[in-house]
Parts: C-alpha cells; sequence; structure tokens
C-alpha cells in the first residue's frame, strides 16, 4: 500500500514537473510588451475603442506578443513618462507626446532606443521626411510617430446660415466674419486659456500664417531670433484678436474644456483647436459641424495649417532584445494598412500616412474627412507646433508670456523679449532640436 | 522607572519611520540640488550652482512675494473672522454651539483639490455663480473675470483658501474661550461693560497665545500651499498667482530640470523651518 502511494506521488510529482517546463516553455515564447498609452475614451485623443480592438487583432495575428497596457491621461502622460524614465521604470513601449525637443532629450541620455533598423525593416514610408525629422535626433529615428495633429477652425453652421456667413477664404474675409458676428451679440470664438496650453497652440496657428514654415525654422534651428517682424505680427495679431473682442470674456480663466463646451452648446459661432479632440466635437455638436482652415494673415506666406505627430510610439533602450523586436512588430500591426482603417473608423483618428482615397472610402463622419482632407491639402507649407517644437524649458516660459500678451499685460515686443531671454538660455543649455 | 536604553527602544520604531520617510528623502534632495540634470538624468555636479540661479530667478522672487502676501491676507482675514464668530459663538447655549461648530468646519473636511474646483465655478467667468449673483443684485458691473484678471486673481484665490480654513480657527478660538475664567466676563458685566469692550479687553488679550500659534500655523501653511493653486490658475494668469511650491512643481514635473527644483524645495523647507522655529520660541515664553 505505502508503495502504491509513493509510486502515486511520483507520478503526479512527475506531471507537475512536466506541466510547469511545458508552461514555462510557452510563457518563454511570450514577449510581453508594457505599453503606456493616452487612448481614453472621451476628452482629448479619445481613441480607446480603436486601441482596444487593435491589441486584440495584434496579439492574435503576432502569437508571441503580449500586451500589458496602462493608459494615462493625455495631459498628465508627458510628467508620467519623465518620471518613469527618471526612476529607471521606462515602460517597453511608450505612446506619449512632445516629440522633437523633449524626444531629443531622451535620446540624448540613451533612454529610448534607436529605431532605425526596424524602419529598414518594416519600411513604414507613410512616416513622411517632416514627421522623420521630428522624431531624429543626430541623425537616428527614435520613434515612429502615428497619430497626425491638425489645427482648423470649427464653426457652427446653422449660426453661419442665420446670421448669413460664408465661409471665409482670405483673412480680410475671416474679419468680416467676427464683426458680424459680434454684432449679432455673439461670441465669435470660444477660447479659454486657463489650461495656459491652449493660447500656445493658437499663437503657433497665427505664427505659421504670418511667418510661414520657411519663417519658422529661421529661428527655430537657425539664428533668427524671435524678435523678428514676422513674429512681432503673430504676436500683435494674437493680442488684437483678444482686445477687439474675438474671444469670451475672461479667457484666461475659462478652461480648454469648457471653451469647447461654450461652442459645443451654440454659445459661440467658432472655436480654434485641433484634431485631437475631434472625437468629443463629433459625438457633442447638436449642430451641423463644419470645419476650415484659417487664411493666410500675412499677404507673402502659402496657405496651410499647424501639423504635427500629436505623440509617437518610442521603445525603451532599457528593454529586453526581444521585446524590443516584439514591440516593433507590434507598431508595424498597429499603422498598417488594416489598423489605419480601425484607427479612422472606431477612433476618429486618422493616422500619418492614410492618403485621401482612403479617408474617402472608409466610413467616419463627414467633418473628419473635411477636417484631414483640407489640412492635408498642403503638406509642403504645413508648420510647427510650438510647444512640442521649443524645450520645455521654453514652453514654460512661453505659457504665463502668453497669458499676460493676451491679457494685455504686456507688449509683442515685451513677449518676443522674454522669449528670446528663454530661447538663448534653451540654446546655451544645449535643449535645442534641430532635426 | 525606565532605563535611558528602555527610552531608545520605545521611541526606536517612530525614529525608524522617520528617517525612512523623512530624514532620508530629505538628505536625498539635498543632495540632488547640488546636481544639474539632463531630462531626469544626472549630468554633472555642479556644487551650489543651482542656489546662485535662485538670485536672478524673477519667478522665485515674485512666487515668494505672493506667499508673503498669503500669509498676511491668511492672518488679517480667516484669523479675525473666527475671533469674532468664535467670541460670539461662545456666548450662545451649547447645542447650538455643537451645531454651528461643525457647519464652520465643513468647508474644512473638504479636499482642497474639491474645494478648488467648486470655487473656480464660482469664479468662472461665463457661467460662475458669483456674476450671476451680482448681475440679480443689480450689480453686474462689479462682475469681472476674478481668477483671469492680474489685480484680483491672488485675493479671489485667498478668499478661497480663507473658507477653507476660518472654521478651523473659530474651533481653536471656541475651545481657548472656554477655557477662560467665566468670573471675569462676570466682574466686567457688573462692572457695565458692554460685549465689544469684554471682546477688546478680556477676550483678545487672554487669546494671545492662540492667536500666535492660528499665525504662525498659517503662516507655515501659507508657505506650503499648492492645490487650491494648481487646480484654478496653475499659477496664471502670467506669474499673478506664483506661490514657491507651484514655481516648484513646474520645475521639476514639466521642465524636469531636477536639480534646480531641488535647490528650491530646500529653499522652501528652511523658510518653514525658520518660521516654525520662530513659532516655537515665541509660544515657549510665558
Amino acid at each position: 500500500m505505502k508503495l502504491e502511494l509513493k509510486r502515486r506521488g511520483l507520478a503526479k510529482a512527475a506531471t507537475s514537473v512536466i506541466m510547469l517546463a511545458t508552461a514555462s516553455t510557452a510563457l518563454a515564447q511570450e514577449n510581453v510588451v508594457t505599453q503606456w498609452d493616452q487612448f481614453s475614451n472621451a476628452g482629448i485623443t479619445a481613441a480607446g475603442p480603436a486601441m482596444d480592438e487593435l491589441i486584440k487583432t495584434c496579439e492574435a495575428s503576432l502569437k508571441d506578443v503580449k500586451i500589458l497596457r496602462t493608459v494615462v491621461p493625455s495631459i498628465g502622460i508627458r510628467e508620467s513618462y519623465r518620471l518613469a524614465v527618471s526612476a529607471d521604470k521606462t515602460p517597453d513601449l511608450g505612446y506619449t507626446w512632445p516629440a522633437a525637443s523633449v524626444l531629443a532629450g531622451y535620446a540624448r541620455t540613451g533612454k529610448v532606443a534607436p529605431l532605425d533598423d526596424y524602419y529598414k525593416k518594416y519600411g513604414w514610408e507613410n512616416v513622411n521626411a517632416f514627421y522623420r525629422g521630428r522624431n531624429s535626433y543626430q541623425g537616428k529615428l527614435y520613434a515612429v510617430p502615428m497619430e497626425q495633429d491638425l489645427m482648423g477652425v470649427y464653426y457652427n453652421k446653422a449660426m453661419f446660415t442665420e446670421l448669413g456667413l460664408a465661409v471665409p477664404t482670405t483673412y480680410a474675409e475671416f474679419k468680416d466674419v467676427v464683426e458680424k458676428i459680434k454684432a449679432a451679440g455673439r461670441v465669435p470664438i470660444a477660447f479659454g486659456n486657463r489650461d495656459r496650453w491652449p493660447a500656445t497652440n493658437t499663437l503657433s496657428l497665427i505664427l505659421g500664417l504670418t511667418a510661414g514654415r520657411a519663417g519658422e525654422e529661421k529661428v527655430f534651428f537657425g539664428d533668427e531670433p524671435w524678435r523678428n517682424p514676422k513674429f512681432k505680427l503673430a504676436a500683435e495679431t494674437f493680442q488684437r484678436w483678444a482686445n477687439d473682442g474675438y474671444f469670451p470674456r475672461g479667457f484666461n480663466g475659462i478652461g480648454y474644456d469648457e471653451a469647447n463646451a461654450l461652442f459645443l452648446g451654440g454659445r459661440a459661432a467658432m472655436t480654434i483647436t485641433g484634431t485631437w479632440v475631434l472625437q468629443d466635437m463629433a459625438r457633442g455638436a447638436k449642430f451641423d459641424l463644419g470645419v476650415f482652415m484659417l487664411p493666410p494673415i500675412a499677404g507673402d506666406v502659402p496657405a496651410g495649417t499647424m501639423w504635427g505627430e500629436g505623440s509617437q510610439w518610442q521603445i525603451s533602450a532599457a528593454a529586453p532584445q526581444n521585446v524590443k523586436d516584439a514591440a516593433a512588430s507590434y507598431i508595424d500591426c498597429l499603422t498598417s494598412k488594416d489598423s489605419r482603417k480601425v484607427w479612422v473608423e472606431k477612433g476618429y483618428l486618422v493616422p500619418i500616412g492614410t492618403t485621401p482615397d482612403e479617408l474617402k472610402s472608409w466610413e467616419t463622419l463627414p467633418v473628419v474627412k473635411d477636417f484631414y482632407t483640407e489640412g492635408l491639402k498642403t503638406p509642403d507649407a504645413n508648420f510647427y507646433d510650438l510647444h512640442t517644437t521649443v524645450p520645455e524649458s521654453v514652453t514654460q516660459v512661453l505659457y504665463p508670456e502668453l497669458q499676460k500678451l493676451i491679457g494685455g499685460e504686456t507688449t509683442p515686443d515685451d513677449f518676443l523679449a522674454a522669449m528670446q531671454a528663454s530661447w538663448k538660455a534653451a540654446i546655451d543649455k544645449g535643449e535645442r532640436w534641430v532635426p | 522607572m525606565y532605563s535611558s536604553r528602555q527610552a531608545w527602544l520605545f521611541v526606536l520604531p517612530a525614529l525608524l519611520l522617520y528617517g525612512a520617510f523623512v530624514a532620508v528623502p530629505i538628505l536625498q534632495v539635498a543632495a540632488y540640488s547640488m546636481f544639474s540634470w539632463d531630462n531626469g538624468s544626472i549630468k554633472a555636479f555642479g556644487g551650489l550652482s543651482n542656489y546662485s540661479r535662485l538670485v536672478s530667478d524673477n519667478v522665485f522672487w515674485t512666487a515668494l512675494g505672493h506667499n508673503a502676501i498669503w500669509a498676511v491676507l491668511t492672518l488679517c482675514f480667516p484669523l479675525l473672522i473666527g475671533l469674532i464668530l468664535a467670541s460670539i459663538l461662545a456666548e450662545r447655549s451649547p447645542r447650538l454651539v455643537k451645531v454651528m461648530s461643525a457647519v464652520y468646519f465643513l468647508p474644512r473636511t473638504i479636499p482642497l483639490v474639491v474645494a478648488g474646483i467648486i470655487w473656480g465655478w464660482i469664479y468662472n467667468p461665463v457661467f460662475g455663480l458669483l456674476n450671476y449673483l451680482l448681475d440679480m443684485a443689480g450689480l453686474g458691473s462689479w462682475g469681472g473675470a476674478w481668477l483671469a484678471e492680474p489685480g484680483s486673481a491672488l485675493i479671489s484665490l485667498n478668499a478661497a483658501g480663507a473658507w477653507t480654513f476660518y472654521g478651523f480657527c473659530i474651533l481653536i478660538y471656541l475651545s481657548a474661550i472656554q477655557s477662560i475664567d467665566p468670573s471675569l466676563y462676570e466682574a466686567a458685566s457688573l462692572d457695565g461693560a458692554s460685549w465689544g469692550q469684554r471682546f477688546r479687553f478680556i477676550t483678545v488679550p487672554l487669546l494671545k497665545s492662540t492667536t500666535l500659534f492660528l499665525g504662525l500655523y498659517s503662516a507655515i501653511e501659507a508657505m506650503r500651499f499648492f492645490d487650491l493653486v494648481w487646480v484654478t490658475t496653475q499659477g496664471g494668469p502670467g506669474y499673478d498667482t506664483e506661490v514657491l511650491t507651484t514655481h516648484i512643481y513646474k520645475t521639476f514635473f514639466l521642465v524636469g530640470d531636477f536639480g534646480y527644483a531641488a535647490a528650491l524645495s530646500v529653499v522652501l523647507l528652511v523658510i518653514v523651518l525658520l518660521v516654525g522655529g520662530l513659532s516655537y520660541r515665541i509660544l515657549r515664553q510665558p
């Protein structure tokens, strides 16, 4: 009896060992990739449903890749990621912002992996030279941009019709539209800058339409100072908009979401913001929502709009090689043509490389198609997003200085002098990013 | 009687916890302040260079000034309101005292982040309650963008801060008033002293140590204030509501300049320790 029990025990032990060995082999084959992204279901970057579906799709098609996902709100992911990096807890794969100067900082300190070999392996031809530049540092690529942010003017078609307004095609017409809205007792542009960053986007748009991409590059990558006539025109224009009642009263005390609510509630005719909030705009508008591009402000500048990558996929330099390979294959899956269709249809997010024909044939809201069709008409003239292009130390001067400028506390000259001082300090500290 | 060694053994657990969670982090921060950092990574040893930057940092001096203004305003309003209301309340029935104490203390129980959101709504220039009430009262022209105007932002925020603090002052003053010998008030009444005279010549002088405690406590709190400012204005418009803690937060989390943020934190710690030391000395005096 005792012998029988012993045999049974041995048999059980052997079975357990075999099962454990099998399980560990399976685990060894599965590459677990920790992912931080910002795709929630509401607010900024609300493409959560698309992300959920694509994780399932890519895990199924790649077999050996397992995604361990954490959603970090878009506004806070920049800080959370930096803390993780400084504590050597960088997630294997991060979908964070900004690229350009901040990504360059991670590359400079060896925290993110160079991806040139993966670019060669997978092609990723959808990422054009502009975006490749913004995701490079000293000639090497460090991230794969996916989402493309464009700035435009959302408008209430019903209110435009009621007031007898047409979509402006020149800056003079735009000013005329604003005056007519004001005369009708409505708020022309829903704008709130309590969160400090919205004004930076508005200035980015105005700057591109006064200085043009070439004019911006002379400052950002060359020796031209901020105190130049084109930049001054941009600062003057923004301040004039604020002084002339283009925005609601107390705009520096109104939140970004509150300004959007003001527009969506039908209390303002327009709002100037980007595609990152398309999901909320499309879902929230109870009226016919339209979009147009702001016409050039300076006479000698081509039509265009602010664009950037919004956020980009970057891989931790500290991740094991098999995890890096798995993460790269997963990025390839996320940015494939089939996946791009899911991003568009389920997330109202149009990834980089999506062609106008694809967009036309895929199922999404007209406003999504209109926005990207208009914005992508001018790829060679589209210009930079300030607060993802300049170093963080400059951004943190830009935010308060802009509040002061449009609040009427300082003059355009004061503003440009403050910017020039912080710009010079950043260059002296080696923080400037050049593609 | 316990021996000295046994006494140390009793204190040891608390000392270990204090060392691990207070002393060591403070030393770490002081050490970090000696280095220059690049995007969250140590770049080089810089000695006291981060501290020398303080001299030319206009935002630091602006923020320090705002902390001082905040402390003075807190001393002026919540303490004064607390003293007057506590004096009035002390003469009412015990039941009313209990109920009203709870009512006054309620704002103190609300997390400052929530209080910030509530006051952000009250001050909102588009749909805020304050402008609405002014409109209803026919004083619409007095309305404004309370947190967006340089002239009103800091004072408006301080009023919100006072709302969260005055209930605490009432409770402390009330307990102190209740410990005053009632015969003093009775004698004064017999001599024909009015309520105002009793308040001025009995209550106020006998509450000196309580007032000192509350004053220095609020001064220390004023240096550490963060939540309310961050939730409502993030230090804006411009730098009009910038305080030391928001400047440290931005330097650390947003700019990633860990060394300078650590130096600012050390300076803040020194200021708080100085104020704390001063309060200790004053409170020890008979």
